[in-house]
């Protein structure tokens, strides 16, 4: 028996050795700096969203590469990058490979971080996020899907537009790279074949700072340096010089304030409604269709999230109301029972697989949540290929605003049809996922997937099987996870498609095809 | 004959996280050859829960009941080495809200304890002894989604030291244990701490856990009666957020004091009877726990 008290020792080593082999996870996308696949030359002529034209917001013209006044910032450029911190050094890998990715990487962490739903006060009521007073608690914003694919849209639309204008400048200017006047320069990325002035990472980095800061007023701080960090990372890696950061910085600022007045005038600000507007949409469906959604939890939140959400200005559909489903069937009708009769089984049944599904695609509270996890897979698609910046832009911009539109589109159909959860229409019904704040027909996680999925399924059609089979399992997700009837699903994924073909159609015709 | 006893209750605690599985903490063994079989019941309910260090109820969970049943044996390999063994079955379930409960087999322990050190004196003992432990999850339970999940999801490997001192009939005894736990992984490839993380791994903090107790034996030595303290520190871990979700890698504290009592009740039969409760009186991402443990044991020689 005397062997046994070897095991001891075993333990005590099984322990240290899986202590010591724990490593860092990942918490950022690892981007290698590349060589652009293509540098679209006339993509500044491409159409832009919201400006007329690329060449609409003006900049001074360059100072001449022979001039005294840009020798003089050459050598600045020189003197930074002879005594470049580690940090610098880490600062131009972080920015040098795909910046847009990069800034889509840290709007989607600050979605997460906000997407936290207000908590009850002891009275019962509910307290709201206040735009005007956005550190108080609740904090501003509550980045939910409405708020978060809104987010992405404007970022991603804007960034769109300084491209097509950054190029347009570019090519019209033609200022060549620092290391293309003075061969002595040695840049700590690959040479990208672009005209330098203005600096697109500087358009894009003050894109990133205008919008993200308006959307996540708490964050200025944390953007502002992000921002500064990027812009100063081209110095640091001998690719631009300050006047072409500072034209890039002021055509960025530009084209994100057009963003932003649009933005202020939406509609969002009104999507979030007192209780008695509420409770008038909920009245119109009791009264056109004899149902009405109530949120079930304690206390009753008042007001579901933004029922006006569907009257916020949509970007590629004309009228929303143009892809409204017909009705979901009436609860207790057969068509309606035998939904509701597949969700008790699944939820009676549940597979290992159907579980892990369900929560592979939750991106409920705390998350990105589903317009963010559409992003990321648009990212890796993005890196795959090795895009410019311009058609980075432009894919997140095409792509975001079918997702803003699904999501218009989707609440609009949620708050007309106002239709309950089966939590509430099954009585006893369980769920293994949390039951989001708004009627359940039809499903977002299936209108916003598919409207994704149509937009990166033209753009990159080879992988068009894949990103079907993405929006189908996120729309059946839900399914298993209780909280949709598979109507909800099956009619999501139709106007998703429905609404994603909007966006393609302006691709189409944008210039870029 | 009080080194034969086997004192086990409260396996599970206001989690269920096996860190202070009472058997592997006491300073009891079993002798050579003998074994203990337990069987023990815990229920464990709260209605109130630290939201980091925020106290607060939650009409969407009302009271949260964890139940736990768990076989487990202690066998004396030698005079002075134990192996203890214990594979809980747990059930969560909330009164209130629409979420719905999980059961199944949370996480297979296995203990290695030995005696260190004796020291008598007349009629007084001190004694130490240390326990190595390894818990391995024993089915493919969902750690996310605290707290209505089993248990935390990762391997946990501890090395406890337990110092005890004997006067007569009276006892005095404490213990700090050091676990080491490996990624729990979770069903989403993504998640949000208090930074992204992009995988469905969580690294979990490690973590303490420390007790005290004082008791007493009958001159007949067939019942044992015991206050207890005890408690867990998280080393590292982070709070929950206002109305987030709990979170495996949570920083979970808690501070609980207790009492148990162990009886035979037929004189050479080896069959024991056990009952303990517990309250938790402090906590940080945890639920205010009232936890009670009935069980009974049985032992008997293997070999001599």
């Amino acid at each position: 028996m005397k062997k046994f008290t070897y095991l001891l020792p075993i333990i005590l080593c099984l322990a240290l050795a899986f202590w010591s082999c724990e490593k860092d996870l990942p918490t950022e996308a690892v981007i290698e700096p590349y060589t652009f696949a293509g540098l679209d030359e006339n993509g500044g002529n491409w159409d832009p969203v919201l400006l007329a034209n690329g060449a609409e917001i003006g900049i001074p013209a360059p100072a001449d590469v022979t001039s005294a006044a840009y020798l003089a910032e050459l050598e600045d450029l020189k003197n930074a990058a002879a005594s470049l911190s580690s940090s610098q050094k880490a600062a131009v890998q972080y920015w040098g490979g795909n910046a847009l990715v990069r800034w889509n990487e840290i709007a989607r962490e600050l979605a997460a971080k906000y997407n936290l739903i207000p908590a009850p006060n002891p009275d019962g009521t509910y307290p709201a996020p206040n735009a005007a007073n956005p550190s108080q608690y609740p904090l501003f914003p509550f980045a939910n899907p409405p708020y978060t694919c809104r987010m992405l849209a404007y970022w991603s639309a804007a960034q769109f537009d300084a491209m097509i204008a950054a190029w347009y400048h570019k090519y019209q200017f033609n200022r060549p790279a620092p290391h293309e006047v003075d061969s002595s320069i040695e840049t700590l990325l690959p040479h990208s074949g672009l005209p330098a002035y203005p600096s697109e990472d500087a358009a894009i980095a003050a894109v990133s700072k205008a919008v993200l800061s308006a959307m996540f007023p708490l964050e200025k701080d944390f953007l502002a340096a992000k921002a500064e960090e990027h812009k100063n990372s081209r110095l640091w890696a001998g690719m631009n010089v300050e006047s072409d950061l500072v034209a890039g910085d002021s055509l960025g600022r530009a084209v994100a304030a057009r963003f932003l007045a649009r933005a202020a005038t939406d509609g969002m600000k009104n999507a979030q409604t007192p209780k008695p507007v509420s409770d008038s949409i909920a009245q119109a469906a009791q009264d056109r269709f004899g149902w009405h959604w109530e949120n079930l939890e304690t206390p009753q939140r008042p007001v579901g999230l933004t029922p006006l959400f569907g009257k916020v200005k949509p970007w590629c559909v004309p009228n929303i109301v143009d892809v409204r489903p017909g009705p979901p069937p009436a609860p207790g009708s057969p068509e309606f029972q035998r939904d509701a009769e597949e969700l008790q089984d699944i939820q009676d049944n549940l597979t290992t697989e159907q579980r892990r599904i369900a929560n592979f695609w939750s991106d409920g509270l705390g998350t990105y949540t589903p317009p963010g996890h559409w992003n990321r897979f648009a990212s890796d698609a993005l890196l795959a290929r090795n895009y410019n910046p311009l058609r980075t832009a432009r894919t997140f911009a095409y792509m975001n605003m079918a997702i803003m539109d699904a999501g218009i589109a989707c609440w609009d159909a949620k708050y007309y049809y106002h239709y309950p959860r089966p939590s509430q229409a099954i009585p006893g019904f369980q769920t293994i996922l949390g039951i989001p704040n708004f009627p359940s027909y039809t499903s977002g996680h299936s209108t916003f997937s598919a409207a994704a999925a149509t937009v990166l399924a033209h753009i990159f059609p080879e992988d068009k099987a894949q990103f079907d089979a993405w929006a189908e399992e996120a729309a059946e997700s839900r399914i298993y996870g209780g909280i949709h009837y598979r109507f909800d699903a099956t009619v999501g994924i139709e106007t998703g498609h429905l609404v994603g073909n909007y966006s393609v159609v302006v691709a189409q015709a944008d210039g870029a095809e | 004959m009080k080194y034969f006893k086997l004192w086990a209750p409260a396996i599970a605690l206001a989690l269920s996280l096996n860190l202070s599985a009472q058997t592997p903490s006491d300073a009891i063994l079993m002798h050579k050859g003998q074994i203990c079989l337990a069987a023990l019941y815990t229920h464990d309910t709260w209605d109130e829960y630290w939201e980091g260090t925020l106290k607060r109820d939650n009409g969407n969970i009302g009271t949260l009941t964890r139940q736990t049943v768990m076989p487990m044996f202690a066998l004396g390999i030698t005079d002075r080495i134990n192996v203890i063994a214990g594979l809980p079955w747990v059930r969560t379930s909330a009164s209130a809200g629409q979420m719905t409960g999980v059961s199944g087999l949370q996480d297979a322990g296995l203990w290695v304890k030995a005696k260190a050190f004796e020291l008598k004196t007349g009629e007084s003992a001190l004694t130490l002894h240390a326990t190595a432990g390894l818990t391995v999850p024993a089915s493919n339970y969902l750690a996310d989604y605290m707290p209505f999940s089993l248990g935390l999801g990762c391997i946990d490997a501890s090395l406890r030291a337990i110092v005890k001192y004997q006067w007569k009939g009276w006892y005095a005894r404490a213990h700090l244990g050091y676990h080491v736990r490996g990624n729990t992984t979770i069903e989403r490839d993504y998640y949000y701490t208090t930074q992204d993380y992009y995988t469905d791994e969580v690294d979990m903090p490690n973590a303490l856990d420390y007790g005290a107790s004082l008791g007493w034996w009958n001159p007949k030595g067939t019942l044992k009666a015991e206050l207890t303290m005890d408690g867990l520190q998280t080393l590292g871990g982070f709070d929950i957020r206002r109305q987030d979700a709990g979170f495996p890698s949570n920083k979970m504290n808690f501070t609980r004091l207790g009492a148990g009592m162990q009886y035979y009740p037929i004189s050479g039969t080896g069959l024991g009877i056990i009952v303990s409760g517990g309250y938790v009186v402090a906590g940080r991402n945890m639920g205010q726990s009232l936890v009670l443990t009935g069980g009974v044991t049985y032992q008997f020689h293997i070999w001599h």
